[in-house]
């Protein structure tokens, strides 16, 4: 502790005030307007004064500096807290702290990025300390910088697994720039939490999971400065045994106060009573400025410097083509990165993780973890990040996903061995919800490429896009439809086979619109001819292009994907045709939980396959001829 | 309490010693097995493996490789710790056994062929489209009570199978989880440590295989065995390192999980990935391959050189019969609802209520919370039963895998609640759950933006997607006190995975004490002769469009109104009827995005009528924070919403 500079006493007593003026902003907001939680506020109000006021170096002017430190708040619901730090720098105004949850304020019951200085959005517990690092790892291995990441976590959250997925990633990736506080004020919402006030368990799990573990008293200015200050080789966490409600005595390590305001009077007895110990001390604390040592970053016009490189007819899996296109991009952007959970060799990220080592994160089997990381290595748009996986894992994450989109995260996913076409490895392992999912997402992009030109499109028009994107791809090998110097754009569909005599428009996407190009030629010898499309994009979908040419094949169509029924390519195009008059619609989909077998003999079973949409084909013909 | 240590030497000794060898209280009952005990349980596993490479040969796919890392592991287990009927699996008295590394598969329909519950011949039919011996294990098999092959899952199903077996049940049968090591990198199995210690889960034991290798790489703490000591001991697991391929160590240390109290047991086995074949044993690049077809029979010859009595059987010990048949009967409240048209109240509180009643009904009925149980009214039923009630904290995926747990062999009826919205979180386990055939049931609270000023992270709006998407769900969206309960008890006596979606604020109760309610009936709430429109709503969009009717009908315009009730499945007659009755005009609107949920359900089953149009209203953006009020209105749901889109149906 030799470089340790204890604080002088006016500095100490500076810290205590702010820590009292911010509880008793956050307990006037929060009686305000009569909602949010100043109880879990009180807890942290050291630790908040501690950070902003003394150790965290930023430039409170300029929130997003890519030199500053970052902050986390993972627990959320703490918000009131935060804006009161804002309010105490001079960022914010008292008046707008006292109008927050409001429909016209941009302060919200949990914070998001709607704030300058919030860099993702927390309010689902236990999804800050990924994120935060995600931020470290930027920090120093991309970045290669001196900004360090901080993130306070409550004690309720450390229940959720994710918690120790990004426990378990920072020790084997030595984050010894990430400091996780945590506000350990013992109650839960309906319940203490499991471990009370054990913090020395707390401690053990924290330097089982490899890290460097201090226990403090969290109403302490002095421990935290101290215990903030030591110096660092690994990731650190300060556990700070803390009293929920601590300066609200009715309240203060009580049950039944998690998350209810103080009536007006007790408020403003309370705030009176905290404002007495408020002593005069006219020393006005300014955080220290960061060192400006953070590269400059642009990801505009990250483009692929050449057209694809595959001849039609070529056969390859586009998960493959996926590998090969990040690679391909990476090679012309130093901040294209890549991740994946241990199952590279089936996504085919190792492609780019061969070529571009340093810039692969391997997260392990931990995709909450890894969507979580990959929002970090997004933030302040410092990474364009490829996030690969089973398609049907990012279900694991969809939490995490569906906070990516509250907090307008760019991050691109992709999701490998969709739907049965995984064959013999059965249920477990197929995406059949995974266009359900990310449909729900109000900021995702969906792209299903349908061959390998489609894929490399989609990798660029991805890292281009605003917005969570996903990239759905499919294990076995397909050809090339497509020419190499193909336009492709997100939104607009492609019309793979034509004819002026088509009695039927199919769509397909991936493996089924091989299957359905191979109806048509099946059909074609009935002399039957149907019209086949690609989306290319399931969201947005090009109603326009469907719905043209739905027309001209006498308002017949058919949808068949590798997907269950609900929430997929059918529904969305069942969505933009619903009021075309004069429409016959049909949908092939999967209809129960499925089982292992070949790929051929599951196609069929479920009814996805050529056949299926040859007949189908034929039915719609022969009902519609017994209509007329 | 026993302080063991068992160390490891260097890698290059492969062979595991105890530092300290006292077992101070319970070594003295401890027998060890006689020599021929120990060489068949060796055969066993040698066995074993040889069957793992022709499975996977003969199917050309699966991890014979994961396999041969835990044959001893199996063979200890199945031939020698573990109590059960060999010819009836699902027995309510067995020990339970849960493969959470679900693509071992292979290696547990080996098991049960030694067991002699499956014909060896049919191993070699694995992963083929006419066998039930899938590439992951699925309830097909009566030897599988959940499906595992999503990682990480296993050990939060074993919990609330052991939990059950504690608390409920009060019997003797115990619970054996084997993990890989890859999985322990998932969150959900700290959550299930956590759970397990928590809960004193003393019948239950998860065995880790540490293997060292991944899929693509190897795991990252390799095998370093000090690192999952710590860690197991620190979630509070009585742990003991030993030699995975060490029969006698492991019938050791197995034995001593037993002895301990108040405490699980974790087995923390140091093992090899492909142990046994000589050339890949702990070599990288054969995860998920079958054994070339010039090289398997050489190396099963090779393992059938180390079998010195091929014909020694073992058989597994018996267990204590102290469990009695799960009861099936229906579970029916005893008392009608006690609400009458026009009080006031939120669905969430409707849940709690029902849901205390339905455990006066049974005491089948169990239920769980996410330390929410004061916010999803959970807490009503565990203030009157408090006995059946397991606080899961936060901790959705885990909470999750231990309602299916407990709904196992039919022991329990389980209701598992929290914010509709962290249902997400657990999406995998959902997911899981429908291919594990479980009949567990869902209450998701504080749905859609009318929760108000919390803002998005708590709002639901995506969990009719989820769930939609779900082949075995059932989906309730009950719109007031009375239907809330019904659905409380239909989803009891519902197979597949039942999802209730609840609301936050107050809302009159629409429906008499009596009315009956079905799944997959809606109900016509409002209709006249001369309805122009027909308009679907539930929950708070519900009461928005009956708003919107007695505004309309001041200006003379009749609506009729249909509130579903479940969205899956959909009442697709009811609504289509109803839809031709007022000239093929729908509106739909929901307190969820556009896209999965009540919208897009209702095109899909109007999607082949004819002349119909629908106009959805639904919420198209991420929303924000505001009074519940405000946000209907800004996003487009609200009755006046309701009101503008019926004007603008006739303007059209």
């Amino acid at each position: 502790m030799e470089d340790y500079h204890k604080p002088d006493q006016q500095t100490v007593q500076a810290l205590r005030n702010i820590a009292n003026r911010l509880r008793i902003n956050s307990i006037k907001a929060t009686t305000a307007v009569g909602n949010g939680h100043p109880t879990s506020c009180c807890s942290v109000a050291e630790i908040m004064s501690v950070l902003f006021f003394h150790t965290m170096k930023y430039r409170p002017d300029d929130h997003k500096n890519p030199n500053n430190d970052r902050f986390i708040l993972s627990k959320g619901h703490a918000a009131p807290v935060l804006y009161s730090v804002w309010v105490e720098i001079g960022f914010l105004k008292e008046s707008e702290l006292m109008s927050m949850c409001q429909v016209d304020s941009t302060l919200e019951g949990h914070p998001t990025p709607k704030q300058q200085f919030v860099d993702v959005a927390t309010g689902s517990l236990g999804q800050g300390l990924g994120v935060a690092c995600g931020m470290a790892y930027t920090a120093k291995y991309f970045d290669k910088s001196s900004y360090r990441v901080y993130c306070l976590l409550g004690d309720g959250e450390m229940s959720e697994g994710a918690v120790w997925e990004a426990m378990a990633f920072a020790s084997y990736y030595q984050l010894d720039n990430l400091l996780a506080i945590l506000d350990i004020n013992r109650l839960g919402q309906s319940d203490p939490a499991p471990l009370q006030h054990h913090v020395e368990k707390y401690q053990r799990r924290c330097e089982a999971f490899g890290w460097h573990a201090i226990i403090v008293d969290g109403h302490s200015v002095e421990e935290l400065c101290k215990a903030m200050s030591q110096p660092r080789h690994q990731p650190t966490a300060i556990i700070a045994k803390t009293i929920k409600g601590k300066g609200i005595p009715v309240a203060e390590d009580k049950m039944g106060w998690h998350g209810k305001v103080l009536s007006k009077d007790m408020a403003e007895s309370v705030m009176r009573d905290i404002q007495s110990r408020i002593l005069n001390s006219n020393k006005r604390m300014y955080p220290a400025s960061p060192i400006e040592d953070a590269p400059p970053v642009s990801l505009r016009n990250v483009r692929m410097p050449s057209a694809p490189n595959y001849k039609p007819g070529e056969k390859i899996a586009t998960c493959k083509a996926y590998g090969m296109a990040v690679a391909k991009l990476g090679r012309y952007n130093e901040r294209v990165v890549a991740m994946d959970v241990d199952t590279k060799n089936f996504t085919c990220s190792e492609i780019f993780k061969n070529e571009h080592p340093n810039r692969f994160i391997e997260c392990y089997s931990a995709e909450q973890n890894m969507v979580s990381v990959a929002t970090g290595c997004a933030a302040r748009e410092l990474n364009i990040v490829f996030a690969s996986g089973l398609a049907t894992f990012f279900t694991r994450a969809y939490d995490q996903l569906r906070m990516a989109a509250i907090s307008d995260s760019n991050i691109n996913l992709c999701g490998s061995h969709c739907g049965l076409s995984d064959g013999e490895d059965g249920p477990a392992h197929m995406g059949l919800e995974d266009m359900a999912i990310f449909r729900a997402i109000p900021t995702a992009t969906i792209f299903y490429p349908s061959d390998a030109v489609s894929t490399e499109k989609a990798v660029e028009l991805a890292a281009n896009t605003k917005g969570v994107c996903y990239i759905r791809t499919t294990r076995p090998e397909t050809a090339i439809i497509y020419n190499s110097n193909e336009d492709f754009h997100v939104g607009q569909a492609k019309v793979v086979c034509q004819n002026k005599e088509d009695q039927v428009t199919v769509i397909g996407a991936g493996m089924t619109l091989h299957e359905a190009l191979a109806a048509a030629e099946q059909l074609k010898k009935e002399r039957i001819h149907i019209r086949v499309i690609d989306p290319f994009t399931i969201k947005p979908l090009d109603a326009k292009t469907i719905i043209d040419h739905v027309r001209s094949t006498r308002g017949r169509v058919i949808t068949v994907e590798d997907h269950y029924y609900e929430g997929g390519l059918g529904e969305a195009v069942c969505s933009a045709i619903v009021n075309e008059p004069g429409f016959t619609f049909q949908r092939l989909a999967v209809a129960h939980v499925p089982r292992s077998g070949k790929m051929s003999d599951l196609f069929k079973i479920y009814g996805i396959d050529r056949d299926s949409i040859a007949q189908l084909v034929r039915k719609m013909l022969s009902s519609s001829a017994n209509a007329k | 309490q026993c302080h063991i240590h068992f160390g490891i030497l260097p890698k290059e000794n492969k062979k595991c010693h105890f530092l300290v060898c006292s077992y101070p209280s319970t070594l003295k009952g401890y027998h060890k097995p006689d020599e021929k005990t120990l060489q068949a349980l060796k055969d066993i596993a040698n066995k074993l493996r040889i069957h793992s490479i022709k499975e996977t040969c003969a199917s050309n796919s699966g991890h014979p490789t994961s396999c041969c890392s835990a044959a001893e592991l199996m063979s200890v287990l199945f031939f020698h710790t573990m109590r059960y009927k060999a010819n009836d699996p699902r027995n309510p008295s067995n020990d339970r056994f849960i493969l959470s590394k679900g693509h071992a598969a292979p290696i547990l329909y080996a098991a049960w062929a030694e067991a002699g519950f499956i014909k060896e011949s049919e191993l070699l039919n694995l992963r083929k489209i006419d066998s039930d011996l899938e590439g992951h294990p699925t309830p097909k098999l009566a030897f599988v009570d959940v499906a595992t092959g999503s990682l990480g899952q296993g050990l939060g199903a074993a919990c609330g199978m052991a939990y059950t077996g504690k608390y409920f049940d009060k019997a003797s049968y115990r619970v054996y989880c084997m993990l890989g090591d890859g999985e322990c990198s998932e969150g959900s199995v700290w959550e299930a440590m956590a759970f397990a210690s928590y809960y004193k889960l003393d019948n239950l034991v998860a065995i880790l295989d540490v293997n060292r290798l991944g899929q693509s790489e190897a795991a990252p703490l390799q095998h370093n065995m000090d690192t999952y000591k710590e860690r197991c001991k620190a979630f509070g697991f009585n742990t003991y390192v030993v030699d995975g391929h060490d029969v006698e160590e492991l019938c050791k240390a197995l034995w001593h999980a037993e002895q301990t109290k108040g405490k699980p047991t974790a087995i923390v086995a140091k093992t090899f990935k492909g142990k046994g074949l000589k050339g890949i044993e702990d070599q990288d690049n054969w995860h998920g391959k079958p054994m070339p077809k010039d090289r398997a029979e050489e190396l099963i010859n090779d393992l059938l050189s180390q079998i010195q009595s091929p014909n020694k059987p073992l058989h597994p010990q018996l267990p204590n019969e102290d469990v009695a048949l799960a009861d099936l009967t229906p579970i029916r409240l005893l008392t009608a609802p006690e609400y009458k048209i026009g009080d006031k109240m939120s669905t969430r509180k409707a849940y709690g209520v029902a849901l205390k009643k339905m455990g006066d009904a049974s005491p089948r009925v169990v239920a769980m919370d996410g330390d929410t149980k004061n916010s999803t009214f959970s807490d009503i039923f565990k203030k009157a039963h408090p006995d059946r009630f397991i606080e899961c904290f936060i901790a959705e995926q885990n909470m999750v895998s231990v309602a299916i747990g407990c709904a196992t062999r039919d022991r329990t009826v389980s209701f598992a609640s929290t914010f509709a919205a962290f249902f997400a979180r657990a999406y995998d386990h959902i997911r899981m759950a429908a291919i594990s055939q479980s009949n567990v049931n869902l209450v998701g609270s504080h749905c859609g933006v009318s929760i108000g000023e919390d803002g998005p992270s708590q709002m639901a709006l995506e969990d009719l997607a989820m769930f939609r998407a779900i082949p075995t769900c059932t989906v309730f969206y009950p719109s007031d006190g009375v239907s809330t309960e019904r659905a409380v008890e239909l989803a009891a006596n519902t197979k597949g995975i039942c999802f209730i979606r609840t609301s936050r604020p107050d809302t009159a109760v629409i429906y008499d004490a009596g009315e009956k309610f079905e799944v997959g009936k809606a109900k016509v709430v409002r209709q006249s002769d001369k309805d122009q429109v027909t308009i679907i709503g539930a929950g708070v969009t519900l009461h928005e469009a009956l708003a919107a009717h007695d505004q309309l009908a001041k200006e003379g315009v009749n609506i009729r109104v249909i509130d579903p009730f479940t969205i899956k499945p959909l009442d697709a007659s009811t609504i289509v009827a109803n839809a031709r009755a007022t000239g093929g005009k729908v509106i739909t609107v929901e307190d969820h995005y556009k896209e999965g949920g009540l919208g897009e359900a209702v095109l899909s089953a109007l999607g082949e009528e004819p002349g119909i149009v629908v106009h959805r209203l639904a919420v198209s953006r991420v929303p924000r924070s505001g009074k519940p009020q405000e946000l209907l209105d800004m996003f487009g749901i609200s009755a006046k919403s309701i009101v503008a889109a019926v004007r603008r149906t006739f303007a059209n």
